[in-house]
């Protein structure tokens, strides 16, 4: 055995997009210990909300991450709809859910295409790239943005979709069903890439629950943290969701889980399309919050689980915003991935949480 | 199973048993937030089980304070245990990975506990709305102090030139419509047969006397309370 060294990663190495520093304690080539930091990029978001009354904070919300941007002004104006009681229309329930899991296919397909950079195979991300353009260009014609899309509103959505673009959405992501199918082969079947994956970075079932850890990081040791079951607004009016669950626990099983989420957002896609009601999609808000009511509420970003809190003062103001956001909760679980693995591995399993430094410090 | 989320307050000694109870029973550990708050600090603890999201809070936790770190039951807690410390400047004791303040790189120290203009006039705003619809619902007396707290609300917002300029416009307007009123009564008056409107006068003078005495009364009433 030899020498314990500390070796420092990140907050800049390449495999990063974003600054996450690690102390790794090695011996020989395997890493023994591992300690996460962040806290290179605090941005103080939720202080705005002091600036910024419920209405116009919609667009900060959005801004904490440029892949989850979808998700987190839902998972905001959920929130405040919560807290002052507000039933938004039922065409307005359908319409998030259908943008929610665009995001969720094109941070899936990003992510991919990171992975597929990490261990090495440069033309396999840019197929990935390639194939998330078309879903960007979905959200083009449907908002009017391809990374910040201001199409949510506390009460509704801003934007319709019509019967003609519903059409095309299908055509789209029925092509891209076929060419996804294929690059799946190349991250599930071929044997230089298992060599990467298979065994590496194991969380058991047991740690995986006892961490907390949520999103497809969970589900890939088994562990059913999707929040989308519980039914939340549009997902309620789904006929049957099954989480996407693999038992391998390591790295491979992350691979997978992710690439089975990509074909099950597509099927969710298309149901929502035939079954969306006609009608409104927004109600007036008015009036403030009250003050001291306070409001809950989780959404299954497509990193994992996101919790959101909400306090009123009685003014336009929020007294308090909070966003939770799966990064930090799996952080831990990073830590013991690590633990116990070869030096050459780190990037891999880094890279399998997904993590999002942004939405972590916000 | 739809999401069910409850609140629930815990004394600043409840912390630790809580969280063993939770680890004991299966639950899952979701996130640690605080508010500041003019009462002092409040931390949300928040367990999840079978689609119920239960929020635990402290109310009201003072500088002096120390909260006792919940990472021996859940390690994942060390993030937002190092987080409420370097934003809020909450002691914590005995976190599993203690940044000892470092963990954020702040360019001002526990930032989240400065309170914005913007902050304390949204409070102040708050409470004097509050004020105004009591002052309404107390009824006869109070419904000129309702509409003035109600105007003082509405400029407690505004930049302090702009608001004294409203204000002050208000006035010359309530002023000129009172002149107004006044003219038109008189000339009411002047047209009347001169025996008429010394009782006219007289009755107007009596209703006023009486609206004067049932004032201070009503005022009299409000300081005893």
């Amino acid at each position: 055995m030899g020498k314990a060294t500390v070796i420092p990663f990140g907050p800049q190495h390449p495999v990063l997009p974003e600054p996450l520093h690690l102390d790794l304690v090695v011996e020989d080539e395997k890493v023994i210990e591992a300690v996460p930091q962040i806290g290179f990029i605090h941005r103080g978001l939720e202080k705005l909300v002091e600036t910024r009354d419920y209405n116009q904070f919609i667009y900060v919300a959005e801004r904490i991450c440029g892949i989850c941007a979808f998700g987190h002004s839902m998972g905001y104006a959920e929130t405040v709809e919560k807290l002052m009681g507000v039933e938004i229309p039922e065409r307005a329930e359908y319409l998030r859910v259908i943008w929610h899991e665009l995001s969720r296919i094109h941070s899936h397909v990003l992510w991919m295409g990171l992975a597929a950079d990490a261990f090495g195979y440069e033309s396999l991300f840019m197929h990935c790239w390639r194939l998330r353009e078309r879903v960007l260009d979905i959200f083009e014609k449907t908002t009017g943005g391809r990374v910040i899309f201001s199409v949510v509103k506390v009460g509704g959505v801003v934007r319709d979709i019509d019967d003609a673009m519903f059409a095309e959405i299908k055509r789209v992501l029925e092509g891209i069903k076929d060419d996804y199918k294929q690059l799946c082969g190349a991250f599930l079947n071929d044997s230089s890439v298992k060599n990467r994956t298979v065994g590496v970075g194991y969380i058991s079932p047991e740690d995986a629950f006892g961490l907390s850890m949520v999103g497809p990081f969970a589900r890939a040791s088994n562990v059913n943290n999707d929040v989308r079951c519980l039914g939340n607004g549009g997902y309620g009016k789904l006929s049957d969701f099954q989480p996407v669950l693999d038992t391998q626990g390591d790295c491979y099983a992350r691979v997978k889980v992710r690439a089975l989420e990509v074909l099950q957002s597509i099927d969710i896609i298309e149901e929502m399309i035939a079954k969306i009601p006609a009608g409104d999609i927004a109600v007036d808000v008015k009036g403030s919050p009250a003050a001291g009511a306070e409001a809950a509420n989780l959404v299954e970003q497509p990193r994992g689980e996101c919790y959101y809190y909400a306090r009123g003062n009685g003014s336009k103001y929020l007294e308090r915003m909070r966003m939770r956001t799966p990064t930090s909760q799996n952080l831990a679980g990073m830590a013991t991935a690590l633990a116990g693995c070869d030096l050459a591995d780190v990037n891999m399993i880094v890279l399998t949480i997904d993590p999002c430094i942004s939405c972590t410090e916000r | 199973m739809a999401l069910e989320t409850t609140f629930v307050p815990i004394e600043l000694e409840g912390i630790l048993p809580l969280s063993a109870e939770k680890k004991a029973q299966g639950w899952r550990f979701v996130q640690i937030m605080a508010v500041n708050t003019e009462a002092g600090i409040d931390l949300i603890y928040s367990f999840m089980k079978d689609g119920l999201l239960e929020n635990y809070e402290v109310k009201g936790l003072q500088r002096d304070a120390v909260v006792p770190s919940i990472t021996g039951d859940f390690l994942e807690a060390f993030v937002f245990e190092n987080e409420t410390h370097d934003l809020f400047g909450v002691t914590i004791e005995g976190i599993a990975i203690d940044f000892g303040g470092s963990f954020y790189a702040l360019a001002q120290k526990e930032p989240m506990t400065v309170i914005s203009p913007a902050q304390k006039a949204a409070r102040d705003k708050a409470k004097k709305v509050a004020a105004a619809k009591a002052a309404k619902e107390a009824g006869t007396g109070g419904e000129a102090a309702g509409e003035k707290a109600e105007l003082d609300a509405k400029l407690a917002d505004m930049d302090p030139e702009k608001a004294a300029k409203v204000r002050a416009a208000l006035e010359a307007k309530m002023k000129k419509e009172a002149a107004a009123k006044q003219a038109a009564t008189d000339e009411k008056i002047a047209n009347l047969d001169p025996e008429k409107a010394a009782k006219v006068k007289a009755a107007m003078e009596a209703k006023a006397a009486r609206e004067k005495a049932k004032a201070a009364e009503a005022a009299a009433q409000k300081e005893g309370e």
